[in-house]
């Protein structure tokens, strides 16, 4: 009993000096040996470097050059599954699982050349986790020892392994898509071409029967003279379906345009009907932009003939376009002179609508007046917002019924952002 | 007066009826029967290659099957034979893309089919303004 009692004081004594010199508290041991006293300094380095490896997130093994285990933080034990007590003193190689024994006897055998790093699987608490071992070699007083850094690599695996299978899907989306996207282009090409041709025939031949209309009574030739209006609607709903399908193409180029020179472009394009509305168009600075000029000429021209299209039927119809350069990619943004955007808008004094249905006029078909007063297929303005956002802007649009309309757009200086 | 021969090359029959209806009291013109589609454009064009009286304007409608209004405009252009006759597209649709290669490959013209007799009327002066300005 009193032997029993003797070892667990000794065992008591040793695990107090482990906690101390675990924690930095001890510089040197002074240990009763067959020789007399001897004194243990800590070589492997001071306090800070101790207490560094004793809580730093990866094990930290010291092998010898038998590849017994001298030392390890609890780091490595706690990765192993194990208390400190039953790490030391054994062979490092029981570490590691069966299937990679060979790849750390090689890393093992070379290590003592030049440093080495290498990726196997370790036997933990869990079962097994793939690790990365770097190993260095360290010159000791009592010779040379290994010194290896175990870093978990768990979570990056997984993370990998992850990575590997978003991107996977990601790429199957990706087509799915693009095959939808382009069945969607020959859909819309193919129809509307295809739709072209009889509709051009039911157009011709309502023509020739009002080249001969004098037999017909006035009902008839009124029924005829809706016949031709409904098929060049149509034309003109065809048309502007395959060009708003051949927006989501990607193959538009870009230049520096002056959208001064579009604006004034299109108002001499629309010279007759500003002339037989008495309109007027004020057109203040307007800037150069990277664009394509096709797309934003179109933009332009949507706006400004709905514009002339939605006047008022007592007032004469005045348009103002200018612009000014701002800081953000927002309607309220402030003005700065070397911003990357310009906001741009373009206000008439027309009829105005309500603004709870500005997101519908955006949408594809959506019509706010009715077609027998307004003529229009209620795509303009989706192509003008579908033009906006390839490149890169936005567009909105704020109104009240009878105080006119005021388009406002945001629009990148230049295209390489 | 000078007649210009015209040949048109068009599968639709109602339209080569428009063609030749609308076209027919024209008195600066000459219809020649139309080809029904771009190989009998080449038969025909080959049997009167022989007598000397080719045509002074092709009509090429790009719809056509087997070989479509493009296709026949590169065989004529790239024949000795017949590379020098002004030649012009016209589609119930006409495309960039159609707009494009049409002129690229040599044709003079490249417009949308008319919708009435002043249409097509129309049609010819403004080609035979085109064909005045290569003249």
């Amino acid at each position: 009993m009193k032997e029993l009692e003797e070892l667990r004081f000794q065992l008591h004594e040793a695990n107090e000096t482990i906690e101390a010199i675990r924690t930095g508290q001890v510089d040197a041991l002074v240990v009763q040996g067959q020789d007399g006293h001897q004194v243990y300094t800590l070589k492997s380095a001071d306090q800070t470097y101790r207490v560094f490896i004793e809580k730093m997130t990866e094990g930290a093994v010291t092998l010898n050059q038998q590849g017994l285990i001298l030392y390890c933080n609890s780091q490595f034990a706690f990765m192993a599954g194990l208390p400190l007590s039953q790490v030391i003193g054994i062979s490092f190689e029981k570490f590691i699982i069966a299937d990679d024994l060979s790849l750390y006897e090689e890393s093992f055998r070379k290590c003592w050349e030049q440093d080495c790093k290498v990726e196997l699987m370790l036997k933990t608490r869990e079962g097994k986790a793939p690790v990365q071992l770097s190993l260095t070699t360290l010159e000791l007083q009592e010779g040379r020892a290994l010194s290896i850094i175990v870093t978990d690599l768990t979570a990056q695996k997984k993370t990998q392994q992850q990575l590997r299978e978003n991107n996977i899907q990601l790429e199957e989306i990706n087509h799915a898509l693009e095959l939808s996207n382009h069945d969607l282009q020959q859909f819309a090409s193919i129809a509307s071409h295809d739709l072209q041709e009889p509709l051009r025939k039911i157009h011709m031949f309502s023509n020739l029967l009002k080249a001969n209309s004098k037999v017909l009574s006035q009902d008839l030739q009124t029924y005829l003279q809706k016949i031709i209006d409904s098929s060049v609607r149509m034309r003109t709903l065809i048309v502007d379906i395959l060009n708003y399908s051949k927006l989501s193409a990607n193959d538009h180029v870009m230049d520096c345009i002056d959208l001064k020179e579009i604006v004034n472009e299109l108002i001499e394009d629309f010279e007759l009907m500003i002339e037989e509305k008495k309109a007027r168009v004020i057109v203040g600075d307007l800037p150069s932009i990277d664009a394509n000029k096709g797309q934003i000429r179109q933009v332009f021209q949507n706006i400004i003939s709905n514009a002339l299209k939605f006047a008022r039927a007592d007032v004469a119809p005045v348009i103002e376009i200018k612009s000014r350069r701002v800081n953000k990619k927002t309607f309220n943004s402030a003005d700065d002179a070397d911003g990357p955007y310009w906001f741009i808008s373009i206000k008439d004094n027309g009829i105005g609508f309500d603004e709870k249905h500005v997101q519908n006029i955006f949408s594809l078909f959506e019509r706010l007046n009715s077609k027998d007063k307004y003529e229009g297929t209620g795509i303009g303005l989706a192509i003008a917002k579908k033009i906006i956002e390839k490149h890169n802007g936005i567009i909105t649009a704020v109104s009240k019924p009878g105080k006119g309309a005021e388009f406002q757009m945001i629009l990148p200086v230049t295209q390489n952002m | 007066m000078f007649k210009r021969k015209i040949l048109l090359a068009e599968d639709d029959g109602d339209d080569q009826r428009f063609f030749n209806e609308f076209l027919k009291d024209r008195n600066d013109i000459i219809l020649m029967p139309s080809a029904d589609d771009g190989e009998e454009l080449f038969t025909i064009l080959g049997k009167i290659d022989k007598t000397g009286e080719l045509p002074n304007l092709i009509i090429l409608d790009q719809n056509m099957p087997k070989t479509n209004g493009l296709q026949a405009l590169r065989l004529l252009k790239a024949d000795s034979r017949y590379a020098h006759i002004p030649v012009s597209i016209y589609s119930t649709y006409i495309d960039e893309e159609l707009m494009k290669k049409g002129l690229e490959w040599g044709a003079c013209h490249v417009v949308q089919k008319p919708l009435s007799n002043e249409g097509y009327n129309q049609m010819i002066d403004s080609l035979f303004k085109v064909c005045a300005s290569i003249e």
